[in-house]
């Protein structure tokens, strides 16, 4: 049987395979499959096949392998190019063969392969191997002994932990610090399975060893962690420590602590740390939800260094609640301006209910000062308070009506909706009509009924100073829905040149297929040719952006080519058609081939849409039969891109591009990126090509990046 | 949602004001911590600075790189590749901004791990690379910025995650769109309910393919200082050389199976899906895909739906949360579209801004002096990891797979408990 070959044909020519995923299939039926698969992969690793078409079975054989399998991948793994891919399978196979493999292979291999096996083994966790693993932590090879210890530490069975307890005081340096990493690995594994007292003995041994500082950190961290309770002065001793490395363990550990304990803990110890460690300390507390002890937290915000206390009111925000408003307001309006933005910022962020309905309940009773931020913090933390906003539009201070517009922007319901609009109609103060404008449009794009708040926008709009209309034409457009775009329309066709400009452009960036009939209603109808051409522009956007049917594309092209008046939007629609090619589309393109002036540039998308087709789909080759372009035989005989005496032999690029049509498409962007380089920089270069269509030769220049067709004699 | 879980999030009404004022987008810089506690005031003294190298720096790495540079607090000093070219260039990128000679570059990145005066890593080599380079770091007791997709398997998803808590190291996924504002809008959206009780999630692959990596005709090995062969296969079984292969982008990602739009993409966007189920466990079923879709299914009933097409155009990666009252969808052009437009709460869509992507290097430089968390940790890329590595073996098999999450492993499937993990090259360990 050749399946060597067979093999080689399906797996191994190209760097990936893609399998082809056929029905759906149950993982029982699978497994008879899988055994009539492995017989065919063993059969290539006993073959001559090459080492490429073995490896490809290693691979297969980790999923489709069984015990059957592993005496032949063993073969391989004394093989420097193809042991990892014998691995690959060997470590997937369950089963006693596959660790007797790994094991006996120790005994022959050493260096980089040996290593491998005793990953593997660790990987596998093989418990009999701990005698092998304990030999080999004397190995000479230092990489050998390290990849033991690891091994072990993952087996990490009483036995393994023996040895490697022993290395850890005898190991020579550059072995020891892996022995730590598989003490760490087994105290870890001893933790989680409820054997605390171990893993803290076993934590403290390696603390204790003479180890790098990072295996003394995991220790250490494991060691307070499996303390409980017990670990929390080893957890304070790390905060203390003049060791920034071990102050990060702190950091870091602290956040993991059960139980609430460790907070009193930190807060002890907030007192005696730097104001640089406070701060950090302050943000760890506050990771620590569920048992933070709010009133310390506060009491730093409230007094003490600037960089505790900015720390402290930045976790307030996550961790504060209505009983720290007071302290914050007064920081808020204090004058250290960075304590006072903190401030500000944390009022609006912290959570909770209680907290809300404190902030209405404020209201009444603000003083001067306080008044326009408990205004602007209503408004940030959409708390519902209209009648206590409109009295503030009555007060004489300019900056608490701006913020009462601003708040009023942020909660007003539909209902009151009139009221701001009302503000920018017939402002009681007139400096107060930006303000409300930009209410009015934040109040507006909020709305969950859009259609009914652009109703209201929409009777507004005669109503308004002409110099606002532009600005409510942006605002409806923001909103968005039918009643908007039908607005804008109108005011697209209006006699009022800036509402023509400002609906014209609104409708141009509109984001759904719903302005299409507006759009091309505009481009046939606007006053003007710059409106007409902007609304068909857009209306050609759209064709090329959402998604729709092929049939309603080809469509909206029809009817853009037919209201186009200039080449330029012409050829914007053959490209929608390059770029969504369909049937439709091609007929669409055959038939602008009938226009003279869009002649060439239809016939390259004729081609270059039936190329992407492709011509077995449908009636495609029929097609373009009929508009004369016969099915060719192209044969590139010689092409060359340069300039002047450079010339660059290309005729294998187009030799592989050629097909059927008298269309080449290259592979890359640009004639540069698609024959290897610039050959000649800064000059413009030519394609010079020899060919035969259909026996007959020719040949055919094109400048520098042009569409390649080739006379074809249509 | 735990407290704890709650801490670790910007605060709903923070995130709001923020994105309110977002117009000037670095308003939006998702920092908690002070500046001035983080030594971000002025000049920033040099006991303050993280010092940074680079593993593997590329294209997307360079960007990153930008990134790094931009900030006071960053002193970059070192640069390792296996590509002579990129170690030149970087250096070049390092040294212009510091106005010296003095950024240092290794062909062998344990050579870097093992300077003490580096804290903190960048590693963008390519994905093959990732979990390998991210865990020997972890080990050599640095932290690190790590592009994605992070782990080429479940397990090396696993152990990422379990290495990560066991070294105390602060790990960021280069999952940037965690710290988007819009994108991270839409999940804010969809994870305090105001979409209503979530019932799908939707995430773009572009292009459902499961691949198996193999093997191209030998071609002539370069010198070593130029291309180190060797280490640039690293963790990923042995080839001869083929320079077709040295675009790390398309070269073993996915380990067992090379992963096409399905992690590539999905750990943009499914990553997204899965802050916006609030990064809860991976689902549990994963179907076959039909009709350009493969459906996912959470242990709470909502889906996750890998969907080619009908998407909004809003730019790459896109992502669509639907929940009872409403939707929203997101894309890589920084905009968004909503069921409504009171889901807004009084912004437009250029208020709440999309970029720059520098917001995630900062979060993760944040949490690098406070030890928290930051958005794109260890843990949540290790969930967003999985989904994406078991959809692909669904698509692999081309059938259901059943997901335990607590065990880890698929459900009397052994083909696709298999594809779990795979062993790396002698002589790379996790």
């Amino acid at each position: 049987m050749n399946i060597s070959h067979k093999f080689t044909c399906n797996v191994v020519c190209l760097a990936a395979l893609v399998f082809a995923v056929v029905g759906s299939v149950s993982a029982q039926d699978n497994s008879s499959k899988s055994t009539e698969k492995e017989k065919e992969l063993i059969a290539v690793l006993r073959s001559d096949a090459t080492a490429a078409e073995k490896a490809i079975s290693c691979k297969q054989l980790a999923i489709h392998g069984s015990s059957a399998a592993v005496a032949e991948l063993a073969k391989l793994l004394p093989d420097e190019q193809l042991s990892s891919w014998s691995r690959i399978a060997i470590e997937a196979i369950p089963g006693i063969e596959s660790d007797d493999a790994l094991r006996n292979a120790t005994k022959s291999l050493e260096g980089r392969l040996l290593i491998g096996m005793i990953n593997s083994i660790g990987v596998r966790r093989d418990a009999k191997s701990v005698q092998l693993l304990t030999t080999r932590l004397q190995d000479k090879d230092t990489e050998v002994a390290s990849a033991a210890a690891v091994a072990l530490g993952r087996i990490g069975n009483d036995a393994a932990k023996r040895s490697l307890r022993e290395a850890l005081a005898v190991a020579p340096d550059k072995v020891r610090s892996a022995v730590a990493e598989g003490c760490v690995l087994v105290a870890e594994r001893l933790h989680a399975n409820g054997k605390s007292a171990e893993a803290v003995a076993l934590y403290d041994e390696i603390r204790k060893a003479d180890v790098p500082k990072q295996r003394i950190i995991e220790a250490t961290r494991g060691a307070i962690l499996a303390r409980n309770e017990k670990g929390i002065p080893l957890l304070m001793e790390q905060f203390r420590s003049p060791d920034k490395k071990m102050f990060q363990l702190a950091l870091g550990t602290v956040r993991e602590f059960p139980g609430s304990q460790v907070d009193k803990a930190l807060s002890a110890e907030l007192d005696k740390a730097t104001s640089a460690r406070a701060a950090l300390i302050i943000q760890a507390m506050a990771d620590r939800a569920d048992t933070v002890d709010l009133s310390v937290v506060l009491k730093a915000a409230q007094a003490g260094p600037d960089a505790v206390r900015m720390s402290a009111i930045d976790a307030l925000a996550r961790v504060g609640d209505e009983s720290c408003l007071a302290s914050l307001l007064a920081i808020a309006i204090g004058e250290n301006m960075d304590l006072a933005k903190a401030a500000r910022s944390t009022l609006v962020s912290i959570p909770g209910e209680k907290v809300d309905a404190q902030f209405a309940s404020l209201l009444p009773s603000a003083n001067e000062k306080s008044y326009p931020l408990l205004i602007e913090i209503v408004g940030q933390r959409q708390i519902e308070a209209t009648d206590e906003l409109i009295t503030a539009l009555k007060n004489s201070d300019k900056n608490v009506r701006t913020a009462a517009l601003g708040a009023l922007g942020k909660t007003v319901n539909l209902k009151n909706l009139s009221l701001l609009i009302s503000q920018v109609i017939e402002p009681k103060h007139p400096e107060d009509s930006a303000a409300a404008l930009q209410a009015l449009k934040v109040a507006s794009i909020r709305m969950s009924d859009r259609e009914a708040c652009a109703t209201k926008l929409a009777n507004a709009l005669n109503r308004l100073p002409a110099a606002f209309k532009s600005n409510l034409l942006e605002l409806l457009s923001e909103v968005g829905g039918d009643k908007a775009l039908a607005t804008i329309g109108k005011a697209a066709k209006s006699k009022d040149p800036r509402l023509q400009d400002t609906a014209s452009r609104l409708l141009g960036k509109w984001n759904s297929v719903d302005a299409a009939p507006v759009m091309l209603d505009l481009a046939k109808t606007a006053s003007e040719d710059k409106f007409k051409i902007r609304a068909l522009r857009g209306y050609i956007g759209i064709a090329r952006k959402f998604s729709m049917t092929n049939q309603q594309r080809a469509e909206m092209c029809r009817s853009a080519l037919n209201a186009a008046r200039r080449p330029n939007e012409q050829k914007l629609v053959l490209d929608v058609l390059k770029l969504h090619p369909s049937t439709d589309g091609l007929k669409l393109a055959i038939k602008t081939m009938d226009n003279s002036k869009l002649k060439d540039e239809a016939t390259q998308a004729t081609l270059f849409i039936a190329q992407k087709l492709g011509r077995q789909r449908g009636n495609i080759a029929k097609l373009l039969e009929t508009a004369g372009f016969e099915k060719i035989k192209l044969e590139i005989v010689k092409a060359q891109y340069g300039f002047g005496a450079t010339q660059k032999d290309v005729t294998a690029v187009l030799q592989k591009q050629a097909g059927d049509l008298p269309l080449i498409t290259l592979p890359a962007a640009g004639y540069n990126a698609s024959f290897g380089g610039d050959p000649f920089p800064g000059s413009v270069k030519q394609l010079k090509i020899q060919y035969r269509i259909n026996g007959k030769a020719g040949n055919a220049v094109f400048e520098e990046d042009a569409i390649i067709i080739l006379p074809a004699g249509r | 949602m735990s407290k704890k879980a709650k801490a670790n999030q910007v605060p709903r009404r923070r995130f709001l004001k923020n994105t309110i004022s977002a117009t000037g987008a670095a308003l939006f810089a998702p920092t908690i911590i002070p500046g001035s506690a983080l030594g971000l005031n002025g000049a920033v003294a040099p006991s303050e600075r993280i010092v940074v190298g680079g593993i593997g720096i590329g294209n997307r790495g360079t960007y990153d790189l930008g990134c790094f540079l931009q900030q006071p607090d960053v002193q970059f000093v070192a640069v390792c590749d296996v590509k002579e070219r990129r170690r030149v260039a970087v250096k070049k990128i390092a040294d212009k901004k510091y106005g010296n000679q003095n950024c240092d570059t290794y062909r062998d990145f344990r050579e870097l791990l093992d300077r003490d005066d580096i804290d903190a890593v960048l590693i963008a080599t390519g994905p093959n690379w990732h979990a390998t380079a991210a865990m020997t770091a972890a080990k050599a007791g640095k932290d690190m910025y790590c592009e994605k997709p992070v782990t080429k398997n479940i397990s090396q998803s696993l152990v990422l995650s379990e290495t990560m808590r066991r070294t105390g190291r602060v790990f960021q996924a280069g999952t940037q769109r965690r710290n988007l504002p819009h994108f991270a809008f839409a999940c804010e959206l969809a994870r305090t309910g105001k979409l209503g009780k979530l019932q799908k999630v939707f995430a773009h692959p572009a292009g459902m393919q499961a691949m198996m990596s193999g093997w191209l005709p030998s071609e002539p090995q370069p010198e070593k200082e130029v291309v180190d062969w060797d280490m640039y296969l690293g963790p990923a079984a042995w080839r001869p050389f083929n320079k077709k292969l040295l675009d790390g982008f398309n070269f073993e990602k996915g380990g067992g199976l090379v992963g096409g739009g399905v992690l590539e993409w999905g750990s943009h966007c499914v990553d997204l899906c899965q802050w916006a189920v609030d990064d809860c466990l991976p689902p549990v079923e994963y179907n076959a895909p039909k009709d350009g879709e493969l459906v996912a299914r959470y242990e709470n009933g909502t889906e996750l739906i890998f969907r080619e097409k009908g998407w909004i155009p809003l730019g790459s990666c896109p992502v669509r949360f639907e929940g009872e009252n409403g939707w929203v969808e997101a894309g890589d052009s920084g905009k968004l579209v909503l069921s409504s437009n009171a889901l807004l709460a009084g912004r437009t869509v250029d208020e709440i801004g999309g970029y720059p992507a520098t917001y995630h290097v900062r979060d993760f430089l944040d949490c690098v002096k406070s030890r928290k968390q930051p958005k794109g940790n260890a843990d949540a890329a290790c969930n967003a990891h999985i989904a994406c590595h078991a959809a692909n073996i669904a698509l692999h098999l081309g059938r259901q797979v059943k997901y335990d999450n607590k065990k880890h492993e698929f459900i009397d499937d052994e083909q696709a408990n298999r594809l779990r993990s795979e062993a790396l090259r002698e002589p790379w360990r996790l």
